[in-house]
């Protein structure tokens, strides 16, 4: 592994390490950024990590939702046990991005996945107030503003309706 | 957050007051507001809080997956369903869906505001009957209902224009359609295109000012949502203030009805709730209304049976909880070119209305509407969630994310609604092994569709599939429910009216057959469930059975 990355990675797990998680283990937190990052990528927009996802999952586990965390605590395990029967490596976030991605892909059709997949979006499209989707980075993405109020033309098409007195 | 109300006036439970009322949305606000402008004291029963625009937000999470305001399973409100009465109902996290708030779900609904037409209220007659369902003529005809739907105008608040295929009005809209989207630029020109025609959908919500409220800023969340800005229509805000204004009637928040009482004589004496604070109280009345939803109110009917009414209170019939019926739908969703950014603004502005009866040539019966709209009512998390399996693209990684930042805003979905037949074995009844919070019996809910119904709602999938091909989709994907619905949020048919106390549950006056001084109106009252959108027609019903209701007291026949 490169050094600089590397080091990302050791700066990134210090800065979740120091965080004060409620319902999430530390190593959890770790693992799940991992992973999240990977179904929503940092690519030239914001992904995962950018929109704190980790950070809602943590808060909305916390919420009458302990099926679910169990669900995360089992699958988590098994990816582990993966990473290590394929990889020789003991933790999810200490793979690289194609170790990562073929993982992810092998597990594709479990309950884990499904329901990190809806957490993740679910972090990246929700409120700020949830602890997910930062300064609204998640709406940035789709294109969605977060207004209160339009007025017309809405779009190309109804434009091109007015404009031609239809 | 949920604020205590502050009733102008305020009722010993021990005081017989004239009406207890038990729920406040569509119809129960109506209801509350037009007994007590009679002169009438009245008690609101409702079981939700009294929230207002200020608490409403752009919360996706809170209300589409926490449920905030449809109170789930996962809020003690247990749900189980079941196909069919040979399988075991099992617990699900929401079946039938309505809002726990005062102003019931016409807080959060979408505000589509069809009428129904003169044959909706005669097509048994018309069609002929059925052989297995219980399709049936209602006991009162459009004309009947007509001037109450110009009232629901006016009084409520209705944004639309006249159609070619509407029903006679005697009044115009109060305020003008709204502004065309891009979605429905696209349906309406692709069925010009196929000699159909489009024209403004009718909706609950102001396009312009109207009885002090302000119009709509378009913000795009109004299905799921609470307005922000009063511009819904909801009886929140229409009937409420008015009913308390009268200074006749209190409004009792976070009241769950649990029994309703008789006496001797089989009339209702008091209606049984539990307090904010969980503790059982007994409301006093002369007479009762349940405006409590199509599930709620056949439960609460099954849930007060004694010895007099062995099998649930005015269920003689047998009808109570029977004949629901859901409405039908489909969806096609396209891709296009340029943004067409539906998820600003109200869902829909158009519809297309010339299927409303399907040619009986078919070989099935049925009949509906098409309108345009974001296949996720606009929302970013819910679209987020279904747009791989929409458009058959990769659910995770760098690719999924690209296309759905494309998807969002170039997406168009023409959704199909239509008929539900009535069926006995399509019911609510009470679940033997599971109950609320309350320690209410759990709804239990059996359901499955006709395959009229099924087949009706393939139609309009390929009828809306072919406009979206006309309308030059890039990328066709197309929906319906083909092994049946599972719940819905249109609640109709369980305590139907009609003139046969054999065959109904309330007359013509919304009067239990069997309990003099105890009524239901609400989506149960409905004998046939419209091509969708019955809201309109359920305050129609609520305005008219409020008549009926006061012209009765008037005369000493309660």
């Amino acid at each position: 592994m490169p050094a600089l990355l590397h080091a990302c990675r050791e700066s990134r797990q210090a800065r979740l390490a120091g965080e004060d998680f409620q319902t999430i283990t530390e190593e959890e937190a770790i693992e799940f950024d991992a992973i999240t990052a990977r179904i929503i990528p940092t690519t030239e927009t914001a992904g995962a990590r950018e929109a704190g996802v980790v950070f809602f999952m943590d808060a909305v586990l916390g919420d009458s939702r302990e099926e679910q965390h169990a669900i995360l605590k089992d699958g988590l395990r098994e990816l582990q046990s993966a990473a290590v029967q394929e990889f020789d490596v003991a933790y999810f976030h200490l793979l690289d991005a194609r170790q990562q991605d073929q993982l992810i892909e092998s597990i594709s059709d479990t309950s884990f996945f499904f329901t990190l997949r809806y957490l993740t979006i679910a972090g990246m499209f929700s409120l700020p107030e949830y602890g997910g989707n930062r300064d609204f980075v998640g709406y940035d993405v789709i294109g969605y503003q977060n207004r209160g109020a339009w007025t017309q033309p809405y779009s190309f098409y109804d434009a091109d309706f007015t404009e031609r007195g239809e | 957050m949920a604020q205590a109300s502050n009733p102008a006036v305020s009722f010993d439970t021990r005081e017989e007051v004239d009406f207890v009322v038990v729920g406040s949305g569509a119809a129960g606000g109506i209801m509350a507001k037009e007994l007590a402008a009679a002169g009438h004291s009245v008690v609101v029963l409702e079981q939700g809080p009294h929230l207002q625009a200020v608490d409403f937000k752009h919360d996706e999470w809170g209300y589409q997956h926490n449920n905030d305001l449809v109170w789930s399973t996962r809020h003690g409100n247990r749900q189980t369903f079941r196909r069919n009465e040979n399988e075991e109902a099992t617990l699900q996290e929401s079946v039938l869906g309505y809002a726990h708030n005062v102003g019931g779900s016409s807080v959060h609904f979408s505000g589509n505001f069809w009428r129904f037409r003169p044959i909706d209220f005669m097509e048994a007659s018309v069609r002929g009957t059925i052989a297995g369902t219980n399709f049936a003529d209602w006991p009162i005809s459009y004309e009947d209902l007509e001037p109450y739907y110009t009232k629901v105008d006016w009084e409520i608040g209705v944004s639309g224009l006249q159609g070619p295929w509407d029903p006679p009005r005697s009044r115009d809209y109060p305020c003008p359609p709204m502004p065309i989207k891009g979605s429905d630029v696209l349906l309406e020109r692709a069925a010009k295109q196929m000699g159909l025609t489009s024209y403004p959908a009718p909706v609950a919500i102001l396009s312009q000012p109207h009885n002090g409220r302000p119009a709509c800023i378009h913000c795009g969340f109004c299905n799921g949502y609470g307005c922000e800005v009063n511009a819904k229509s909801s009886s929140m805000v229409t009937m409420i203030p008015l009913a308390l204004a009268t200074g006749t009637c209190e409004l009792r928040t976070m009241a769950t009805v649990s029994q309703i009482n008789t006496g001797e004589s089989g009339r209702v004496t008091e209606v049984v709730y539990f307090d904010e604070n969980g503790t059982e109280q007994a409301q006093r009345t002369r007479a009762a209304v349940l405006c409590a939803n199509g599930a709620e109110t056949p439960r609460l009917l099954l849930m007060s049976a004694n010895s007099m009414f062995p099998d649930g209170l005015a269920n003689a019939s047998g009808f109570v909880g029977q004949n629901l019926m859901f409405n039908g739908y489909s969806s096609v969703v396209g891709l296009f070119d340029e943004p067409v950014n539906a998820w600003k603004s109200v869902p829909t502005t158009r519809v297309v209305h010339d299927f409303y009866e399907l040619d009986e040539s078919l070989g099935f019966y049925g009949g509906g509407g098409i309108d345009g709209r974001h296949p996720t009512a606009g929302t970013p998390l819910g679209f987020a969630l279904s747009a791989p399996d929409m458009f058959g693209s990769p659910s995770w990684g760098a690719e999924f994310k690209e296309n759905l930042a494309f998807q969002f805003s170039h997406c168009a979905a023409f959704d199909g609604h239509s008929t539900s037949l009535p069926l006995a074995t399509n019911n609510v009844t009470l679940d033997p092994n599971y109950q609320d919070d309350f320690g209410r019996p759990a709804i239990r809910c059996t359901y499955s569709d006709h395959p009229d119904d099924l087949a009706t709602m393939e139609w309009f999938l390929n009828k809306t599939v072919e406009l979206m091909e006309v309308a030059g989709a890039n990328s066709i994907n197309g929906f319906y429910p083909e092994t049946g619905q599972t719940g819905n949020v249109h609640l109709l048919g369980t305590c139907r009216m009609g003139d046969d106390p054999m065959t109904s549950v309330i007359n013509s006056d919304h009067r239990a057959h069997d309990v003099p001084n105890l009524f239901m109106c609400d989506g149960s009252s409905l004998v046939t469930g419209g091509r969708g959108q019955p809201t309109m027609t359920i305050m129609a019903l609520a305005f008219r059975a409020a008549d009926r209701i006061n012209q009765l007291a008037q005369r000493n026949e309660i």
